[in-house]
């Protein structure tokens, strides 16, 4: 709008107004280096002062190949790459790949190893919620928040060190199995865990949550409508904090999830519109609780037995064919879409991340918002750099 | 400390101590540029020492807050010696000046920052005659010289060519001149209570009831507390710490205006940070928490520890209130710009004005009952 | 809580997905378009020591087809995408589009397929659409005014497929930069000796 000029005719008595100052749009690159992009992404800003006009991301700057490597190594050795799209669940990433693989081959693993599945699955969903919350607290400008969830990651990783002797990219779920039976003593720890974390939970309620200036932050704004994030594509808390009540886990029930019990949360508004940044963030919060408590019921239901399949080697040949498999990661649906041929390697391996669609959505958030609320919004979506490029 | 007491126990401030030292015949000026010198001397060293002891404390306040430790290591003992080793880093560190950068308004603003929190306390009273210049406007001249500070953040944000400096400059700007108001309004309480300016009419107005007449203790309790909280949460506001730390919001802003500054400039915004907190609790120790006074305190008056004790009770209390800001800094959000303003221009200001009201009506009544 | 959804396999519903893949080619020839159902002919588990005799005989191009997996949708003219694609979001039910992306499965073949992996949150259902681009004349209507979400989706395909999604809005690439040459994932892509001097080698 050019405020200078009048369009219609000037009335008698009227005189064109000559305004002094005239304003121009800041463009200004958030990213790829900036604390509140968590990682690479890179968000190119257009704001008249504080109020964002135009936003645009620009994604690729850690794109590794993935999917092309995928169609140059073996099936089993594609497995350690699954890690490093969202390296904050990356047990969760070995488990849609592994998924995928294993319809291809057309067997199911045994109990015990589907059971060790969803503790895993489950134990870095907390994981990766515990880095979302406290990552978000950091956003809003909140900084113990991060330290208090990193404690009890702390405590998740020496669990995950426990069983696999990584603590950050395991490759421990595969296709066939695992990779080998939980240590002697490892259940207690596990159980010793998900007493503790119920406690602890509260602490980060009180602290950042429920805190005013965090409701100030964050309700009422960047709110998706259900039908927008329907459209868009958008999955896991992004889309259950717009209110759609939808979890693969319950409703597309894989491994042992038709055998426990556990609510899906779904964002009400508590605090403002349904789908704000505080809904996302709520969602999260209470999927931490809803995972503890999966993982106790496996604990109790888990059987003793074999963890791998008997006629998985190290070479595998799936069948021909193409098989999709989504399964519920801490960000949404992480998809591994496979074509087979027969060989040994993939003809095409392709990844469908949770947060490159749920990115696609948070730029049209943007203009309107105040230059803070990039951070707000960027930080609700929960994105990891190393998935949106992959 | 001990620096400052030669002339502690003489008369009212430097320059009169530095008069009685000489034979009457030696020119003003003389004296005054002599004053001029020892007092930024001992401004200096009390600020670095200060601002040096605080990023310690910082350090270890952050980290205790978020169940760690803070440095251990740099010293033995708790880390102590980690903020000199930060210093010397800094000190040696290469100072870029950006190619693309205002040369001048780059290397001159972090001089103009420091140099106007420095100034500030030269009206600072650190015990009963502590003082480097006991100015009837007092506090009235900490204000004006400590809000020059702001100029030099928008020479830097602006002097850095850099976006995001050039917002946090922006909001700098922004936030000071709004809460410039309910800071100097907040003031009036205690001033009014008082009856001058001066912080260290303030401290010796507090000293009745075994040094326990503080303002917060006085028959204007009901007006000191609210004034007081006020008062700390636009100084909060005014030295840019959280949840008002927006002009450098690091999850926003990068660094804010100091994003392209490193080596000794940069350790001259942190200084003039931790001086600028420090100068703010200690208006408020002198007008609500009884300056320097203590009860037992005057038990020794006359001998020679009581000015050491003084400044000492002086500065420990303001460095509770420093503590407090840390507290507040690691616990809480940062708020918007715009709920920044809302907040400033219609909570604080607006009740600010009403306290004043019933403060003038308050001490109008007191002094009329009293017949004073 | 409601626990209505089937879990056939580990990996999740089979039966009820290829049910919906059938449900939907009906309805679709009943309207009209061109679609073809293709369901895999292996068993949902392997029958022990399959992997190796199935791979052998693939080699030997046996013209009996065996395949596993999902069953999916093949539109055999491509034009009416946007046709089948409306008519299965607003008459089916299919309100979520979780991923377009594009497969080239031999350097020889002279077709791309483009691949929709469709979601219907109300009957819980999943559906793969395809569709064959030919290689000589690489475009396809663009999803994006049916479906938001294949914005980014389309332009990673493109960039890397070398498909030209007609109308839309954003044809920039997406994850490579904008003066790369080639499409890397065409297999008969040639890697580039250097890139602005940095050799690739």
């Amino acid at each position: 709008m050019d405020d200078t000029t009048m369009e219609r005719p000037l009335r008698e008595g009227e005189r064109l107004v000559e305004l002094d100052v005239r304003t121009q749009d800041v463009e200004i690159n958030m990213g790829p280096q900036h604390p509140a992009t968590h990682g690479v992404l890179r968000v190119l800003l257009r704001a008249d002062g504080e109020i964002l006009t135009g936003a645009q991301s620009h994604l690729g700057y850690l794109h590794r190949c993935a999917e092309k490597i995928g169609e140059s190594v073996d099936w089993l050795q594609y497995l350690p790459y699954t890690d490093r799209y969202d390296y904050l669940s990356a047990m969760n990433n070995n488990l849609a790949y592994s998924l995928a693989v294993e319809k291809l081959l057309g067997i199911e693993v045994p109990e015990r190893a589907q059971y060790i599945r969803v503790i895993l699955a489950e134990l870095n969903r907390i994981c990766s919620h515990l880095v979302a919350v406290g990552t978000y607290g950091l956003d809003i400008g909140a900084f113990t928040p991060f330290f208090y969830a990193l404690r009890e990651r702390e405590l998740l990783l020496d669990i995950f060190e426990k069983i696999c002797g990584a603590r950050l990219t395991y490759a421990f779920i595969r296709p066939g199995g695992l990779m080998n039976d939980a240590p002697a003593g490892w259940t207690d720890q596990v159980r010793a865990f998900t007493d503790l974390f119920e406690r602890k939970w509260r602490e980060y309620w009180d602290l950042l949550v429920d805190n005013k200036i965090f409701v100030e932050r964050t309700a009422n704004v960047g709110v998706i409508s259900e039908e927008q994030a329907i459209a868009w594509g958008c999955t896991g808390p992004m889309l259950r904090g717009s209110g759609v009540d939808w979890d693969l886990r319950r409703d597309q029930p894989y491994l042992v999830y038709d055998r426990l019990d556990f609510e899906v949360v779904v964002g009400q508004g508590y605090r403002g519109t349904v789908g704000d940044c505080f809904d996302r963030n709520y969602v999260r919060m209470y999927e931490m609780l809803e995972s503890n408590r999966i993982v106790r019921q496996c604990l109790e239901q888990m059987p003793e037995g074999e963890i791998q399949h008997p006629e998985v080697g190290l070479v595998l040949r799936p069948a021909p064919g193409e098989a999709y498999v989504g399964i519920e990661n801490p960000r949404g649906e992480l998809g591994h879409y496979l074509v087979s041929d027969g060989n040994k390697i993939a003809r095409r391996l392709r990844v469908r991340g949770p947060s490159f669609s749920n990115l696609a959505l948070a730029e049209h958030l943007l203009p309107g918002c105040m230059l803070a609320d990039a951070a707000a919004i960027i930080g609700s979506v929960d994105i990891v750099v190393g998935e949106t490029d992959r | 400390m001990s620096a400052l007491l030669p002339f502690a126990a003489a008369g009212n401030g430097l320059t009169d101590w530095l008069a009685g030292l000489f034979p009457a015949g030696v020119p003003f000026w003389i004296l005054g540029l002599l004053g001029a010198v020892i007092a930024f001397a001992l401004i200096m060293v009390f600020v670095s020492v200060l601002a040096m002891f605080s990023t310690w404390l910082e350090r270890k306040v952050a980290g205790h807050i978020q169940v760690r430790y803070g440095p251990m290591r740099v010293g033995g003992w708790h880390g102590w010696a980690q903020a000199i080793a930060d210093g010397v880093k800094l000190l040696i560190k290469e100072d870029i000046v950006l190619a693309d950068a205002d040369r001048a308004l780059f290397k001159i603003a972090p001089c103009l920052v420091l140099g106007a929190a420095l100034a500030a306390f030269v009206a600072l009273p650190f015990g009963p005659n502590a003082i480097v210049a006991d100015l009837d406007l007092g506090v009235f001249f900490i204000l004006a010289v400590s809000s020059v500070t702001t100029l030099g953040v928008i020479m830097a944000g602006w002097g850095s060519n850099n976006k995001w400096s050039l917002y946090g400059a922006m909001r700098e700007a922004a936030q000071v001149a709004s809460y410039e108001i309910p800071l100097g309004l907040s003031l009036m309480m205690p001033v009014m209570y008082y009856g001058s300016l001066s912080l260290h009419r303030a401290g010796e107005m507090q000293a009745d009831w075994f040094g326990l007449h503080w303002y917060v203790f006085s028959d204007s309790f009901w007006l000191a507390i609210p004034s007081f909280i006020l008062f700390f949460t636009a100084a909060l506001a005014e030295t840019k710490r959280s949840p008002f730390d927006l002009p450098e919001s690091e999850s926003e802003l990068v660094a804010g205006f100091h994003t392209e500054y490193s080596g000794i400039r940069f350790s001259f915004f942190f200084m003039e940070e931790y001086a600028a907190m420090y100068l703010m609790s200690a208006v408020g120790t002198a007008f609500w928490f009884g300056a320097w006074n203590f009860p037992g305190l005057e038990l020794l008056a006359g001998s020679a520890l009581y000015a050491p004790l003084a400044v000492t009770v002086f500065v420990v209390k303001s460095m509770i209130l420093v503590f407090v800001m840390m507290w507040v800094r690691w616990t809480v959000p940062r708020i918007r710009i715009d709920q920044v303003m809302t907040m400033g221009y219609k909570y604080l200001t607006p009740l600010c004005l009403i306290l004043v009201f019933l403060a003038s009506v308050w001490e109008w009544a007191k002094a009329a009952l009293t017949g004073a | 809580m409601a626990k209505d959804a089937t879990r056939d396999t580990a990996w999740g519903p089979v039966e009820i997905h290829r049910e919906a893949a059938r449900a939907a080619a009906d309805a679709l020839r009943s309207a009209g378009c061109p679609v073809e159902l293709h369901e895999p002919n292996l068993p949902t588990y392997a029958p022990p020591g399959e992997g190796k005799r199935l791979a052998k005989k693939h080699k030997e191009e046996n013209p009996e087809y065996e395949w596993r997996g999902d069953s999916y949708l093949l539109l055999t003219d491509r034009l009416r995408l946007l046709e089948v694609a409306r008519f299965l979001r607003d008459e089916l039910g299919y309100d979520m589009l979780i991923d377009a992306t594009a497969v080239d499965f031999d350097a020889a073949d002279d077709h791309l397929w483009a691949v929709y992996q469709l979601l219907a949150l109300g009957r819980k259902t999943r559906l793969t659409l395809k569709t064959m681009v030919p290689k000589a004349d690489c475009r396809i209507d663009s999803l994006v005014p049916v479906w938001p979400a294949a914005n980014w989706h389309e332009r990673e395909a493109a960039e890397m497929f070398g498909i030209v999604y007609t109308g839309h809005p954003d044809p920039r690439p997406l994850l490579l930069p904008e003066d790369w040459v080639g499409h890397p994932l065409r297999k008969d892509y040639q890697y580039p000796d250097e890139y602005h001097g940095i050799s690739c080698k």
